[in-house]
């Protein structure tokens, strides 16, 4: 087996309503790129991105949902796994909106206890078209003690930032109980950083 | 003579008969069907039994249809309070029978609709592009029965609302029209993937057992491009019937993998990819073995493969090949298996040597390959 060329490995999860953005939000972190015409995912998607975390190389594998209740059976398998959530509404659409409180009831039902959640509101850039307000996005995470964010793929706001952010509340947990086979540091080994793109984002997880 | 044109005669000949050999028919698509003549979709509506092996009923049976899925179109496609709405009908009625409460729940599934064949075959312009044979009852009605512009609040929710003076107001409505490429056509025109929303909205009106469904956006696009391109004119101008119709007979085959409480039954999409694992262990252990391992369940790429018939997996023409073959077949779900396992044998060198991640990105993205290559070790591999 080939050495390890990350310290840690993370399993996250973007969930929400069909359309709001799931898979540009994910292209834009793991491509930096925007596309306005995605065909639907079905069942559930997968792409890996390593970001360098407190001098730690942290292998985030991410995973795409299908939105529609219809492969709810399918998805919902995924969150016990999950080490943190993402969950993803549309800020120009309300239903997406009020789905919130049914993906975390969803996330309650299926995922581990002490999963990292944290709620996007995306496609901020559409202002003129926006229906839900950032106070009511604030407030619904407050409500539920979880992180929130609003980003838009497109503009490539937040959305590095949102990654970051989810990724270092799930080192905080981590730390400490690290598990014994990622004592052996590979940090030396760069030679696996060019398949998968190198973040260096000490701007934006600095605070 | 050349096999091309060979073939080209087998069908002519096989096509040409009153009665159709409907065995050696079947033999000869199961090898593919030529791209021209319009052979395609001709044979696939005889695959998929919309026309019957009987050459004489043809015409008859496509002008009834045609006949009926127009009625479709003017019964179901209509703006509400217009047609059948008595008086006592209002907007803010919740009666059952309410014209305005059905056409409020239609919205939600029309919502998901238009989300969905927006984003069908992003790769190719076709969709996108205006249909020469638009539906004159619906694109000359002022907007009125477009059935995307019944799924478009935010232009009203952006209204800019200014109270002038004596309680007039004045409401600003932002017209700005989006950017994207599906837009939305002129008056007296429409594009191709309205054409598709309709077929889908009346299907899912019809079967509101099943309503609509993500995916099946994906296993209508091939039929209707296959319609919608044939080189005959008045085939060309029904193409949205005749999409419907075919459309129908598929689902009418593997509607079960759409249906949520049917996964677990016999026919059902878990015991498809279960099918699927069991015949990869049998043909390929060491494969079976790896992904076992790897904790890589069929799930993260099989799902998507069967129930989408493979439409996402392929480019568009690949994808009308492998269908020939499927739909050619006695079986028609089970070589769906066998191909789905003649791809992933076909990856076995990679697969045996990848960690889990590469696997995971290799299953869901298909290399670029020989479909006919792939096709040909599926019939081996059912031997």
């Amino acid at each position: 087996m080939a050495k390890k060329t990350y310290d840690l490995l993370f399993k996250l999860l973007l969930i929400g309503d069909s359309g709001v953005g799931k898979t540009c939000i994910l292209f834009r972190f793991s491509d930096d790129a925007f596309t306005s015409t995605f065909i639907s995912t079905i069942g559930i998607d997968f792409k890996i991105k390593t970001v360098e975390l407190r001098g730690k190389k942290i292998k985030l594998q991410i995973w795409d949902t299908a939105g529609q209740e219809r492969f709810h059976t399918i998805t919902t398998s995924y969150y016990r796994g999950a080490m943190g959530i993402m969950l993803v509404y549309d800020i120009t659409n309300e239903k997406s909106f009020e789905n919130i409180v049914k993906w975390l009831r969803n996330i309650d039902e299926h995922a581990n206890e002490d999963v990292e959640k944290m709620i996007l509101g995306n496609k901020c850039d559409m202002d003129e078209k926006r229906i839900v307000s950032k106070d009511r996005g604030e407030s619904i995470a407050r409500e539920h003690g979880i992180r929130f964010m609003e980003t838009s793929a497109k503009a490539n706001v937040n959305i590095e930032k949102a990654f970051c952010e989810l990724a270092e509340a799930i080192l905080d947990k981590t730390s400490g109980r690290e598990p014994a086979e990622n004592t052996e540091r590979v940090a030396f080994d760069r030679r696996g950083a060019g398949q998968e793109k190198q973040a260096s984002y000490k701007n934006c997880c600095s605070t | 003579m050349s096999i091309y044109k060979q073939r080209l005669k087998e069908f002519e000949e096989a096509l040409s008969e009153e009665e159709l050999d409907f065995e050696k028919f079947r033999k000869l698509c199961f090898n593919g069907i030529p791209d021209t003549n319009g052979y395609r979709a001709l044979c696939w509506k005889l695959l998929l039994g919309y026309l019957s092996p009987k050459r004489s009923s043809w015409s008859e049976t496509l002008g009834q249809k045609r006949k009926l899925y127009s009625q479709f179109v003017n019964e179901m496609v209509v703006p509400p309070g217009q047609d059948k709405a008595e008086c006592v009908d209002h907007p803010l009625s919740e009666g059952p029978d309410s014209a305005w409460s059905t056409f409020f729940k239609d919205n939600e599934f029309l919502l998901q609709i238009d989300k969905d064949v927006r984003r069908l075959y992003p790769d190719i312009s076709f969709f996108q592009q205006p249909t020469e044979f638009p539906c004159d009852l619906v694109v000359n009605s002022k907007g009125e029965r477009r059935l995307h512009q019944r799924v478009v609040p935010s232009v009203f929710s952006s209204a800019n609302v200014e109270r002038k003076g004596l309680g007039m107001t004045k409401i600003n409505l932002i017209t700005k029209r989006s950017v994207e490429n599906y837009e939305a056509m002129d008056e007296g025109q429409e594009a191709h993937w309205e054409v598709v929303q309709r077929i889908l909205f009346i299907y899912a009106k019809l079967n509101p057992g099943q309503g609509y469904v993500q995916g099946m956006n994906e296993i209508i696009g091939p039929i209707y491009y296959i319609m919608a391109s044939d080189p005959s004119a008045e085939q060309r101008e029904n193409a949205e019937a005749d999409t419907f119709f075919c459309f129908t007979a598929l689902m009418s085959e593997i509607r079960d993998f759409f249906i949520k409480t049917l996964d677990d039954s016999e026919g059902g999409i878990k015991f498809m990819m279960a099918k699927l694992t069991n015949m990869v262990k049998e043909k390929a252990p060491e494969i079976h073995q790896k992904l076992k391992e790897q904790e890589l369940y069929p799930q993260y790429y099989s799902f998507r493969w069967l129930t989408l018939l493979l439409s996402q997996e392929f480019s568009l023409p690949d994808v009308v090949r492998i269908w020939d073959t499927v739909f050619a077949d006695d079986n028609r779900f089970d070589f769906l298996i066998d191909v789905c396992c003649s791809m992933i044998v076909s990856l076995e060198d990679q697969i045996l040597n990848n960690d889990f991640a590469s696997n995971v990105k290799l299953l869901q993205n298909y290399p670029p390959t020989d479909i006919n290559l792939i096709l040909s070790k599926a019939v081996e591999l059912r031997l």
